[in-house]
């Protein structure tokens, strides 16, 4: 309440300060810190988000400022009346910027958004009959009276900083902006779970430089003057980039709050620091301090003030609940009859390793299906390609009867195939109920815009969660778990997909044997409820207790399938376990079985 | 020679080793077998120096090693063959044989002396010297990893299971290889997936089961108890 | 101007592009540390060459004897106080706080020596050799031999002296090079700050052939980087041919199209190479990587 008021009291400043005060100096820094702020904001979305970090957003604001003036000259209008069409060009440009992120992510990323800033500044600069080239183009004079002079810029900068910070806050709370989070923890693991990545990023990157580009188009009319060193500069953009981590990327009001503290550093530099040394001292201030904060303050103010204040869940250890598989995951997808999963001549290499060598076995429907075999034998690996997140050399998956061998991870999940991994991977970033709402088993459009966390989706969230014992820790960060309460987490994870087919991998591994107990009650409990499962072990106890089929690989290949009696009877298995591979002497190991 | 009282380590939140004891008399082949997070390569980490104790000691020929950097552990003699990662696949055979000697490079005489002795005892070393180590196959490669192992004069090496990925030649090869390191004198801690093989080819035998020493006695012995492969393949065994 | 005529000055530029490329190489093969203040070191160099050709009249690219020892010194200070730093925390932000590097570097170069455009201007700058009725231009003929000079140099420091090879064990596997009792973090920074002091060489050749202010880094900054995306970063084979065809590229712009867009080459080149073909002509892949078995 505190926080709405205050924002409230700021706006309403902000507001009554051309009227109140006639003074130029006033006006233009604010303006000047509005446009920053828009800028670090749109940024955040991107950089703070979704992870991906731009040199290059300096590019939006002369996409804008150029298409809105050019096409103000041309078709004789006001600016302001062709400057949503400068959003457009910029959302455009960002669409196929992020087009590019299918191959290029992390540092490769930064180096295409710098080449991308320097490369438009060349051809905006080169292309004279369209752009003016280095003479600039002339903007229209203003067309209202003096003692307005800044107003209409004024205002519509600060209504875009509106619109800036409120888009940024309805991210934050929507299923995007939770699905955005995920991609910059796990991208990869974020695809395997339901997130379509590739849509979250298009949306992203189109809303963090559609208001740039709008932005831009009315600084180009303030400014009076296009000119393109001052439109693709390459500071501006390390002073968005200063701003935005200064207050916080990955936070509503950090780059605002980076904004309004750089900015009137910026001209007190200008103004005190006169003379001709003013650039470059300006230049060593703010690198030195963009140094700093990566260096020192990674994660900008107010994450670290919130860091300070937030209390840490203690790991109680608390007795696990027991509950039943909710209703809608009993009655949810399953195989109904024959094979739940197939997998015919699988062949994968790794340089000159075989991983996998022609490699074929299948999990009955309604079956918990082992899969065992020593270190090096392709367990992994056939996880790896079975999910999706290797391509195949040869070979095929079907997944109830249907085959996804070409399918991405995603269309997998969507198809009704989950996955936990060795080590869980969680997003470190969100809450435990984040962590597992973020999953979903279906894509709709209209979905994106939904509140994250509340309605169906956080109650399933939570049943499952109570399901898997944990339902006290709802709240807690995913990096302050045990490991053992991540493996829990992540098995729920999985299950927000509804899926009909579940890849344990390693599930007892690193765990006491207590949590291993509940562990297998809770793989009965969701198989007698419908759900196939394949489960990758070396613990044999669990693994004969639990599971029928068993399937043993070695080297790639399959050398035995059966019911658990038979494979663990069967001399050729014991020996790929125990390792007759070299015999010194004859001995076979022990008679009795 | 080596001895562990009472160690305990892990990475980040729990514990590989619960309290681990045991003790590995000079010039043996010791092999510690067990099923996966037993902690039998932690156990090397910890005495290598690449991972410190949380608790307990490590103690070679008597003196306190615990918590060394790896290139002390070096200096005083111990050296670790690693399961993966220890031969740089971009160098050649010969330049991998000099970066093993990497503490003794300032000696050229000594090192140029122990080059010649390992290439009598290792033919591969001079027949493929100037091959890159990634071009070999993976039985060639772990020989070459053995012998320049010993290029520093170690008087303990560990190996981390040696057999890994090898087909049955190529661990005949790293059996022969084993033996040949006991004639030079030096002691040799092994951990084995490949049970039968480790203790055909150790003295002695160690195993583990979720971070604590199980059973320790002479191989020949362990292989015999009828619940070794019960152990590997289904319940505990009948008596610690 | 014939097609020879281009290619003769495509290719010694690429020699030129070459000689810039080599301690950015070395240090992206080697540690796989991405230093976006490169440029900023070349141009540093440059004018330091500037000033003592200015004072003492001796041969600027001589004088990049001296200047690579000093910034051998500049290299390791860089190394030790941001670099090794920035990389334990992400490698996005590693890249950023070697941006920031170059930013302020370049403020600091123009506070020192102001930004009117310098050039130092030996003897032999401007004039040529002319064989079979082709010019070939002195001064970037002395820059490609040297270019070719400081390869080899390099290659022969990291294959045939025991700290290249300790420097090679640590790039192709750090925990192995560990345990052969290498020390893993000194022969980082020894890496970086050769690479770095190649620059004294290269800033050497700037300041002769090109006019240079501070901002100049940004440019040069962007052709390294083409340089060695092209040739598939971590190789100096790949640097070389990468160096060549960007180059030759240019050239065949200036010519063909027209020079006012030769400086777009390398920018071009860089987006179209990442995306199309990230591991670039011969090397290794800058995209992450999914996970390995």
């Amino acid at each position: 309440m505190t926080r709405r008021l205050a924002v409230l009291a700021g706006v309403a400043v902000l507001v009554a300060i051309p009227p109140l005060t006639g003074n130029i100096w006033i006006q233009n820094l604010l303006i000047l810190t509005f446009l920053l702020a828009i800028m670090a904001s749109g940024w955040n979305i991107m950089g703070g988000y979704a992870g991906y970090i731009s040199l290059g957003h300096s590019a939006f604001i002369g996409v804008g400022a150029y298409t809105a003036g050019i096409l103000a000259v041309r078709w004789e209008v006001s600016p302001f009346l062709v400057a949503p069409l400068g959003g457009v060009t910029a959302a455009m440009l960002a669409l196929v910027l992020s087009l590019a992120t299918r191959r290029t992510r992390g540092v490769a990323f930064v180096i295409v958004t710098f080449a991308m800033l320097e490369l438009l500044g060349i051809v905006v600069s080169n292309w004279k009959g369209l752009t003016g080239g280095s003479n600039g183009l002339l903007m229209p004079l203003p067309t209202w009276a003096v003692e307005y002079q800044n107003w209409p810029f004024y205002y519509a900068l600060l209504t875009l900083l509106a619109l800036s910070v409120a888009m940024t806050a309805w991210i934050a709370r929507s299923k995007l902006g939770l699905g955005l989070v995920a991609i910059r923890d796990d991208e990869d693991k974020a695809a395997g779970i339901g997130v379509r990545t590739p849509v979250y990023k298009a949306i992203a990157f189109m809303a963090s430089a559609v208001l740039i580009g709008v932005a831009g188009a009315v600084y180009g009319y303030y400014v009076s003057f296009l000119d393109t060193s001052a439109m693709f500069d390459i500071a501006l953009s390390m002073e968005v980039l200063l701003a935005a981590l200064l207050g916080g990327r990955g936070t509503v009001w950090g780059p605002l709050l980076g904004a309004f503290l750089v900015q009137p550093l910026i001209e007190l530099t200008n103004s005190t620091l006169g003379g001709e040394d003013a650039g470059a001292i300006r230049l060593l201030l703010f690198g030195g301090l963009l140094l700093a904060v990566a260096l020192l303050l990674p994660r900008g103010l107010l994450p670290e003030l919130a860091r300070l204040r937030r209390r840490r869940v203690s790991r109680t250890g608390a007795r696990l609940a027991h509950a039943e598989v909710p209703a809608w995951l009993a009655s949810g997808r399953r195989a109904r009859t024959g094979e739940a999963l197939v997998v015919h001549g699988l062949s994968k290499r790794f340089g000159g390793v075989r991983a996998l060598d022609d490699a074929s076995f299948s999990a009955p429907a309604g079956s918990i299906t082992a899969l065992i075999g020593p270190n090096g034998s392709g367990k992994t690996t056939a996880f790896n390609v079975i999910d999706g997140t290797y391509g195949l050399d040869a070979g095929r998956v079907e997944l109830l009867g249907e085959d996804v061998t070409r399918e991405g991870p995603t269309r997998r999940a969507f198809a009704g195939l989950g996955r936990t991994y060795q080590l869980p991977r969680l997003f470190g970033s969100l809450s435990v109920l984040e962590n597992v709402a973020v999953a979903s088993g279906s894509f709709s459009w209209s979905g994106l815009g939904r509140i994250a966390v509340s309605g169906e989706v956080g109650g399933r969230a939570r049943e499952l969660l109570g399901f898997v014992g944990l339902g006290e820790y709802v709240d807690a960060r995913a990096s302050d778990l045990s490991y053992g309460q991540r493996k829990l987490v992540e098995l729920a994870q999985v299950l927000m997909l509804d899926p009909a087919v579940i890849l344990l991998d390693e599930p007892a591994a690193g765990i006491n044997p207590t949590l291993v107990e509940r562990l297998a009650e809770l793989i009965r409990a969701l198989n007698a409820a419908g759900k196939t499962f394949v489960v990758v072990e070396h613990d044999m106890q669990f693994v004969l207790s639990l599971c029928d089929p068993v399937i043993v690989l070695s080297r790639g290949a399959v050398i035995a399938a059966g019911p658990p009696a038979a494979v663990s009877a069967d001399p050729v298995v014991l020996d790929a376990y125990l390792g007759a591979d070299f015999a010194v002497e004859a001995d076979p190991i022990g008679s009795a079985r | 020679m080596i001895e562990l009282r009472g160690v305990v380590a892990g990475y980040g939140g729990g514990d590989v080793l619960g309290g681990v004891d045991l003790s590995i008399a000079s010039g043996s082949i010791t092999c510690v077998v067990g099923p996966n997070g037993a902690g039998k390569s932690t156990l090397l980490r910890v005495i290598s120096g690449l991972l410190a104790p949380r608790a307990g000691a490590v103690l070679l020929r008597g003196a306190d090693i615990t918590g060394a950097s790896p290139a002390a552990v070096i200096a005083a003699g111990v050296v670790q063959v690693p399961q993966q990662g220890g031969l740089f696949g971009d160098l050649t055979v010969r330049e991998n044989m000099l970066v093993g000697g990497h503490l003794i490079r300032r000696d050229r005489a000594r090192l140029r002396r122990r080059l010649d002795e390992l290439t009598d005892a290792f033919p591969i070393i001079g027949e493929r010297a100037g091959e890159k180590a990634a071009n070999l196959s993976g039985g060639q490669r772990r020989i070459v990893e053995f012998a320049r192992c010993l290029i520093t004069e170690p008087s303990v090496v560990l190996l981390d299971e040696p057999t890994l990925g090898l087909d049955p030649r190529a661990s005949a090869l790293v059996f022969e290889t084993i033996q040949t390191m006991r004639r030079l004198g030096v002691t040799v801690l092994m951990v084995e997936q490949n049970v039968r093989f480790g203790f055909n080819a150790a003295d002695d035998g160690i195993v583990m089961e979720r971070g604590r020493v199980l059973l320790a006695d002479t191989s020949a012995a362990l292989l015999e108890r009828p619940d070794m492969a019960a152990l590997f393949f289904g319940a505990a065994p009948a008596s610690v | 101007m014939t097609l020879a005529q281009t290619l003769i000055f495509g290719v010694l530029t690429g020699g030129v592009y070459a000689l810039m490329s080599a301690g950015f190489t070395l240090i992206f093969g080697v540690m796989r540390v991405i230093n976006l203040a490169h440029g900023l070191l070349l141009v540093c160099a440059a004018y330091l060459t500037w000033s003592l050709w200015e004072r003492t009249g001796v041969d600027p690219l001589l004088l990049g004897c001296a200047i690579s020892v000093v910034m051998y010194g500049v290299g390791w200070l860089l190394y030790r106080t941001v670099i090794a730093r920035a990389q334990r925390i992400d490698a996005e932000i590693a890249l950023v706080a070697s941006f920031a590097v170059a930013v302020a570097g370049g403020g600091l170069l123009s506070l020192v020596w102001g930004t009117e455009a310098r050039a130092a201007t030996p003897s032999y700058f401007n004039t040529s050799f002319e064989v079979f009725g082709l010019v070939v231009p002195r001064a970037q003929l002395y820059a490609c031999v040297g270019a070719v000079a400081l390869l080899v140099s390099l290659y022969a420091l990291l294959h045939a002296t025991a700290m290249g090879r300790a420097i090679r064990a640590c790039a192709s596997s750090r925990s192995g090079a560990a345990l052969v009792g290498i020390d893993v973090e000194r022969s980082m920074a020894q890496m970086f700050a050769i690479g770095a002091a190649t620059t004294g060489f290269g800033g050497a050749a700037l300041a002769v052939l090109y006019q240079f202010v501070p901002d100049t880094h940004y440019a040069w900054i962007g052709l390294v980087l083409c340089v060695v995306v092209l040739g598939g970063l971590g190789s100096f084979a790949g640097a070389a041919l990468g160096a060549l065809v960007l180059g030759v590229g240019e050239a065949l712009t200036a010519t063909y199209v027209d020079t006012r867009w030769t400086t777009a080459v390398p920018f071009a080149l860089i987006i179209v190479v990442l995306i199309v073909r990230p591991q670039g002509l011969l090397g290794t892949r800058l995209r992450i990587e999914g996970s390995t078995a």
